[in-house]
């Protein structure tokens, strides 16, 4: 049987070796311990022994050549025995089998020695062009920037800007149309604009390189333009995440947040958990005379004196003030007007008995590990009423009524910036529990200012809540797209007349405004009575 | 065995065959050596195959050449002798594990650990804790094995001295390198063993060279030399002890001479020496290419083999035919092949159990930490009323008020206030009556009492056996108390500074802070090192120092410092009674500090804190006399400042007490720490860390809790001065406390 003799590790370090002299031929009869090379490693030259007996039968390496610690280097067998090609063959690769060891599986080892070979860096590192391709210092290249999480390209529809221009980071570039909608993007960066590398009109993939910003009287030379436009190694500045922009639906950026006056607020991590303990506003106070730090001493003073609860916090506006609109309230704004404009509404108004969907509220929030919100309930009983009354998902589409394809449905979320209404996302194959889960996370991002350009769009309805706020009944404005939109008031311990006698019920009022270009009185009743019965007979919520 | 050094290789070695019909041996005996010395070589063999194809990492100093020497020594030794072993020791742990194995079945099943521990698999010996340098089965008569070169000899003199003191009439047989024989600890060693006289066989394994360097010169050029002399054996005249050279090649020769040293120790509890001449077949690990040797000495020292020496010789005495020794070299070959598969077959050890084993676990029923809070307060309290005392009553002398003053203290509180160091030598003496195990060993402890007096009378009551004094020699007075709590004793070493650790920092950490971890949790090393630190007498840099932070910085090792006399004497009796190797620093201000003391027996809790002062605003943690400092800053701050501080006396600074650090700072939220040691990595700093990382049940951390940064009191970074102002100014005092509290309220 013929057997393998590989190159050993002869130190802790090596990795390959280099065969300095062969000191056997073919044919040779070797003991073991005999010296078969020479073998150069990282720290010396050693003698690599034989480490079974036998007859030389092949010698796979020749000198002077590096081999990788484990490769087979030698075949030892019977005096006369021939090594078939397949046996060679079938020895490469094997680098960490035992070599005269009976059969020996290599065990797992803990920890890989052998670190993956790094793959060149392509886009960190320039190409050795010539020096008038390369991009000048303080440049940078600007690409097309995914604005939703479906878009594969983009369609400029717009240019904003011209050569020369000074853009500051956040300033429009061009209007681009996507797959959904059409956008303006923003720069991510400052700097003048040298070169516009598309045109209007043109569809462009995710990335490509359109325009390049550089310091005032930096000159871009043509051969780093050809090289950027044929893909080229110029370092492409993507737009950051931060910066792309602002959708139709979307929060405004981060930005305009207030930002408390006097910059960051020192105090110890003691000063501030006990003013969230107590509720109170660490930018109201000041650390005592020459100390530079809130300390637990101040917040407790001011909680005493009630100088700074975040309770007591004065109104955002004062009298007088010029409140410059944001971009949020400008859409809000416009689509209000548009649906005022387009979208003639009759209204509905029902009052639902919520005693029995409390009950099992509680029973199953506090057994279940997810919070199940009223809102979740009523998502859930809306969108089983659009599956029973298909017309409510409705618009109009030339001389057709499109129907939708899939039960999406807006939540009326308020936030710090103004008013966002995300889609819960193909409600009618979700169980409550899952709607639960969805409209949580789907909060948890609008707040946080993570929507996608998907979470906006779509929806055939809206569910907006101002029972929160202690509203009993309100009737809110279809958002332009949609059939209908559902106004929830707040639940409410009211006298009802019931089997002859007057019972304490908590009863919720629901109004519906809908779109009659769509939809007649007749489907929108029945719908929210549909609605109406799925709350008050808590069998129909199965989590 | 006379003084002379005797060269046995001029004298004939006499035949198997006439030992077999004196009965000093049987055939099977002889052929049994064979077997393992087959098996050594097998092991070593396949060790180096497997190292080459990275089924075993790490080191790989093999034994094959030499193996004629462990299995002749551990023949000649009986059941219950113990060896201490080297870098080089899969020799040593295999032969002497075939002595213990009583059967094949158990014979193979120690190849198997042993393979399986040079493989770090959970089923070593050490469950992969220590490799081919620390293997060692150190439940069945060996010491273990040391990387340090020479470390192993200091541990070898005091399991020799626990076997002596134990009267076992065991004998230790202690092997290692000619290259260790240059070391300190070599030295120190041998003359210990000597002066001390016990049973010890110490065996140079002198193989020629020590790495690449000759022991004493080699034709290659440019090959170094270690040695002035050819024959280590020569140092034995040093030591006033015997000593013979022997061919390491004759497992006979070996045999026979180590069965006469061995008697020669046992009957006159006094060392001798052995240099086996010797030579190691690879090099030494695997990445040596042998230049400093040459072909030819390595063709003349193969030709004697021990294999063929010993093969020979059963074969012309006719005691065996070819057939038979084959069959010997078969059933070790088998064996050694399955012990690998038994070890690539094995389990990794758990990464989660990656912390086990480095100390003895140990705890305290809760009743005794609440009891000691108690008495710690009252102790406090009697320790005040003492100082009132001192002040208010009246007498002729000052020695006549301090008796009056302890009187009132005896009736009033029932306890007695006795200085420091007399609370030290009660804890002593006390546990010395209460286990004979605990004995005392250092510099000056005995007719002298203790550099610091910690250990006056003690000589008095329990004799030299029980009080030793040694010479000045630190690493091997730390080093021969591992050895003598490896095998059962739980000896006090006193260190008569700290600065002087540096010098036994080998041996406190590497063997007695390490041997419970790196022989798989099998070892334990019950022994407390007693010493002194600080500044306060103008001694300077070499004398003053607090070098806790270095001993904290060592896994496996406890670290205990006492503020007062109540304290120490109840943590040294804890110490005394750990399992774990505990570090006692006394501080060299406070051994006149006078403290009450309850009369009753009592011990602290290692690893529990004291509040020393109850406070509200500012948490004060500290250690050992800056706790006297602290109370008198915080006296200060209370009286005129309005600062309530409370002062905690880790008194155990490893395992620290953090849960009642971050206790007090959830209630004041403010942090100080005050030590006399360096600041960078110190004591202090690591408060701080530990308390920011803390974890309260509340969900909140220690960080949360803070309400003004941690301030770090410690020593200068300045070796200490020895002018009294620039000591003062190197270390906290109560007045830059009192400042340091003001600056951060
Ligand atoms: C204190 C110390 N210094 C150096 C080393 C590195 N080292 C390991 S083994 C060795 C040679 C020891 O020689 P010797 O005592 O003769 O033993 P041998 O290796 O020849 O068996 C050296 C230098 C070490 N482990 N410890
Ligand atoms: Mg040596």
């Amino acid at each position: 049987m013929p057997k393998e003799v590989r190159l050993p590790q002869l130190g802790q370090t090596m990795e390959e070796g280099t065969i300095v002299t062969s000191l056997v031929k073919v044919g040779d009869k070797v003991s073991k311990g005999d010296v078969l090379f020479e073998i150069e490693t990282d720290k010396a030259t050693l003698e690599m022994e034989s480490p079974a007996e036998g007859y030389v039968r092949k010698i796979l390496i020749d000198v002077g050549q590096t081999v990788a610690v484990g490769t087979p280097v030698l075949i030892l067998g019977e005096q006369n025995e021939e090594i078939s090609q397949t046996y060679i063959d079938s020895l490469s690769g094997l680098q960490t089998s035992a070599a005269s060891t009976p059969a020996v599986e290599t065990p797992p080892v803990p920890s890989s020695s052998t670190p993956a070979p790094s793959t060149p860096a392509q886009q960190s590192s320039p190409s050795p062009a010539t020096g008038t391709a390369e991009l000048p210092e303080g440049s940078r290249v600007i690409s097309l920037p995914q604005l939703g999480q479906t878009m594969e390209e983009g369609t400029i529809v717009t240019t904003l800007i011209k050569i020369g221009d000074e853009v500051k980071k956040g300033d429009v570039l061009f209007e681009i149309e996507t797959d959904k909608a059409t956008l303006e993007m923003e720069s991510p960066a400052a700097g003048f604009v040298k070169v516009i590398l598309v045109e209007v009109g043109q569809t462009l993939p995710i990335n490509t390189p359109i325009l390049i910003l550089a310091a005032k009287d930096v000159e871009i030379s043509q051969a780093c333009i050809e090289s950027i436009k044929s893909g080229g190694a110029a370092p492409v500045i993507k737009p950051t995440e931060a910066s792309a922009p602002t959708t139709a639906q979307s929060v405004e950026a981060p930005a305009e947040r207030p930002i408390p006056t006097g910059g960051r607020v020192f105090a110890s991590p003691r000063a501030k958990m006990v003013a969230a303990q107590l509720g109170v506003d660490l930018t109201r106070i000041s650390p005592s005379p020459s100390a530079v730090r809130i300390t637990e001493a101040d917040v407790r003073k001011a909680a005493q004196t009630g100088t700074a609860s975040t309770a007591a916090a004065p109104a955002k506006y004062g009298p007088g003030q010029r409140i410059a609109i944001n971009r949020l309230q400008r859409i809000v704004a416009e689509k209000m007007l548009l649906s005022k404009q387009t979208i003639p509404c009759f209204y509905l108004n029902i009052q639902v008995d919520m005693t029995e969907l409390v009950k099992i509220r509680t029973k199953l929030n506090k057994s279940g590990d997810v919070k199940i919100s009223f809102n979740d309930f009523i998502i859930k009983a809306v969108a089983m009423g659009l599956q029973h009354y298909p017309i409510m998902t409705g618009h109009l589409d030339g001389d057709y009524i499109q129907l939708a394809d899939t039960i999406d449905i807006g939540l009326a979320i308020s936030t710090e910036q103004g008013l966002v209404a995300p889609i819960v996302k193909d409600v009618g194959t979700k169980t409550l529990r899952e709607i639960a889960v969805y409209c949580k996370g789907l909060i948890d991002r609008t707040r946080a200012d993570k929507l996608s350009l998907d979470d906006l769009t779509g929806g055939c309805i809206t569910v907006s809540n101002l029972g929160g706020f202690g509203i009993d009944s309100f009737i809110p404005i279809v958002v332009p797209g949609q059939t209908s939109i559902l106004g929830v008031g707040r639940i409410n311990d009211v006298c009802l007349p019931m089997d002859g006698n007057i019972m304490v019920r908590k009863v919720m009022n629901l109004n519906l405004s809908v779109d009659h270009k769509v939809a007649n009185g007749a489907d929108a009743a029945q719908f929210l009575d549909f609605v109406k019965k799925t709350l008050e007979h808590t069998d129909n919520f199965t989590t | 065995m006379s003084l002379q050094v005797e060269d046995m290789r001029n004298k004939a070695v006499p035949k198997l065959g006439s030992l077999i019909k004196q009965r000093t041996i049987t055939l099977d005996n002889a052929k049994d050596w064979l077997r393992t010395i087959y098996e050594i070589r097998f092991f070593e063999d396949k060790v180096f195959e497997l190292l080459g194809q990275n089924l075993i990492k790490g080191a790989s100093h093999l034994y094959a050449g030499q193996e004629a020497v462990a299995t002749g020594a551990c023949a000649a030794i009986q059941i219950g002798d113990v060896i201490g072993s080297t870098h080089r020791g899969h020799g040593h742990c295999g032969a002497i594990g075939n002595k213990y194995a009583k059967d094949d079945q158990a014979r193979q099943t120690h190849w198997n650990r042993m393979m399986a521990e040079l493989m770090g698999r959970e089923t070593g010996y050490c469950s992969g804790r220590g490799g081919s340098m620390h293997i060692a089965d150190v439940m069945n008569g060996n010491l273990g094995s040391t990387g340090i070169v020479g470390g192993n000899i200091p541990n070898a003199v005091g399991a020799a001295l626990a076997e002596k003191y134990k009267a076992n009439n065991a004998v230790v047989v202690s092997f290692f390198g000619d290259g260790s024989t240059n070391t300190g600890a070599f030295h120190e060693s041998m003359n210990m063993a000597s002066v001390l006289k016990v049973p010890l066989v110490a065996i140079i394994e002198n193989n020629l060279y020590g790495m690449s360097v000759p022991f004493f010169g080699s034709p290659v050029e440019g090959a170094g030399c270690a040695a002035n002399i050819e024959h280590i054996a020569q140092r034995s005249a040093a030591y006033g002890v015997p000593a013979r050279i022997i061919d390491g090649q004759d497992v006979v020769a070996v045999f026979l001479t180590v069965r006469e040293a061995a008697d020669y120790a046992r009957k006159n509890r006094q060392m001798c020496m052995i240099e086996a001449k010797t030579y190691r077949w690879y090099g030494h690990s695997r990445s040596d290419p042998r230049v400093y040797r040459t072909k030819e000495e390595e063709k003349a020292w193969k030709e004697r083999d021990p294999i063929t020496v010993l093969s020979k010789k059963l074969l012309e005495e006719q005691l065996c035919t070819q057939q038979e020794l084959d069959a010997v070299r078969d059933k070790a070959e088998a064996t050694i092949e399955s012990a690998t598969q038994f070890g690539l077959d094995s389990a990794w050890p758990d990464p989660a159990d990656v912390t086990k084993d480095v100390y003895v676990a140990e705890s305290y029923p809760d009743t005794l930490v609440t009891n000691e809070k108690n008495a710690s307060s009252q102790a406090m309290k009697a320790t005040e009323a003492f100082e009132t005392a001192v002040k208010t009553l009246t007498g002729q002398t000052k020695k006549e008020i301090t008796e009056k003053a302890k009187e009132k203290i005896r009736s009033e509180f029932g306890m007695n206030v006795l200085l420091m160091k007399e609370a030290l030598i009660e804890a002593q003496a006390e546990e010395m009556r209460r286990d004979k195990n605990v004995i005392l060993e250092g510099e000056d402890v005995g007719i002298y009492g203790g550099a610091y007096g910690a250990t006056k009378g003690l000589l008095q009551e329990f004799g030299t056996k029980r009080v030793i004094d040694t010479a000045i020699s630190e690493a091997a007075i730390v080093g021969a108390a591992v050895g003598a709590a490896l095998r059962g004793l739980r000896p006090i070493a006193e260190l008569m500074y700290v600065d002087f650790i540096t010098i036994s920092m080998d041996q406190l950490m590497h063997n007695g802070a390490f041997n419970r971890y790196m022989f798989g949790g099998h070892a334990k090393v019950p022994m407390v090192v007693r010493t002194e630190g600080g500044v306060g007498r103008c001694i300077a840099a070499h004398h003053s120092k607090s070098l806790e932070p270095w001993l904290v910085n060592v896994p496996g090792l406890y670290v205990v410092m006492p503020s007062t006399p109540y304290d120490a004497k109840g943590l040294l009796k804890a110490a005394i009674r750990s399992d774990n190797p505990v570090v006692f620093i006394e501080h060299k201000a406070t051994y006149g500090q006078m403290g009450a003391v309850p009369t009753e027996e009592y011990i602290i809790p290692l690893g529990v804190a004291d509040i020393k002062r109850p406070g509200k605003d500012v948490t004060i943690v500290t250690y050992s006399r800056q706790t006297m400092f602290c109370l008198a800053a915080a006296k200060e701050l209370a009286e005129k400042h309005g600062i309530d501080a409370e002062i905690i006396d880790l008194r155990t600074i490893k395992p620290m007490d953090i849960n009642t650090v971050a206790a007090s700072v959830k209630k004041t939220g403010r942090l100080m720490t005050v030590a006399e040691s360096f600041c960078m990595c110190g004591t202090g700093p690591e408060i701080v860390r530990r308390l920011i990382e803390y974890k309260f049940d509340d969900g909140h951390t220690g960080f949360d809790y803070l309400d003004a940064p941690p301030v770090n009191l410690a020593a200068a970074d300045v070796p200490p001065p020895m002018s009294e102002p620039l000591e003062n100014a190197s270390i906290p005092t109560p007045d830059k406390i009192v400042a340091a509290v003001k600056a951060m309220m």
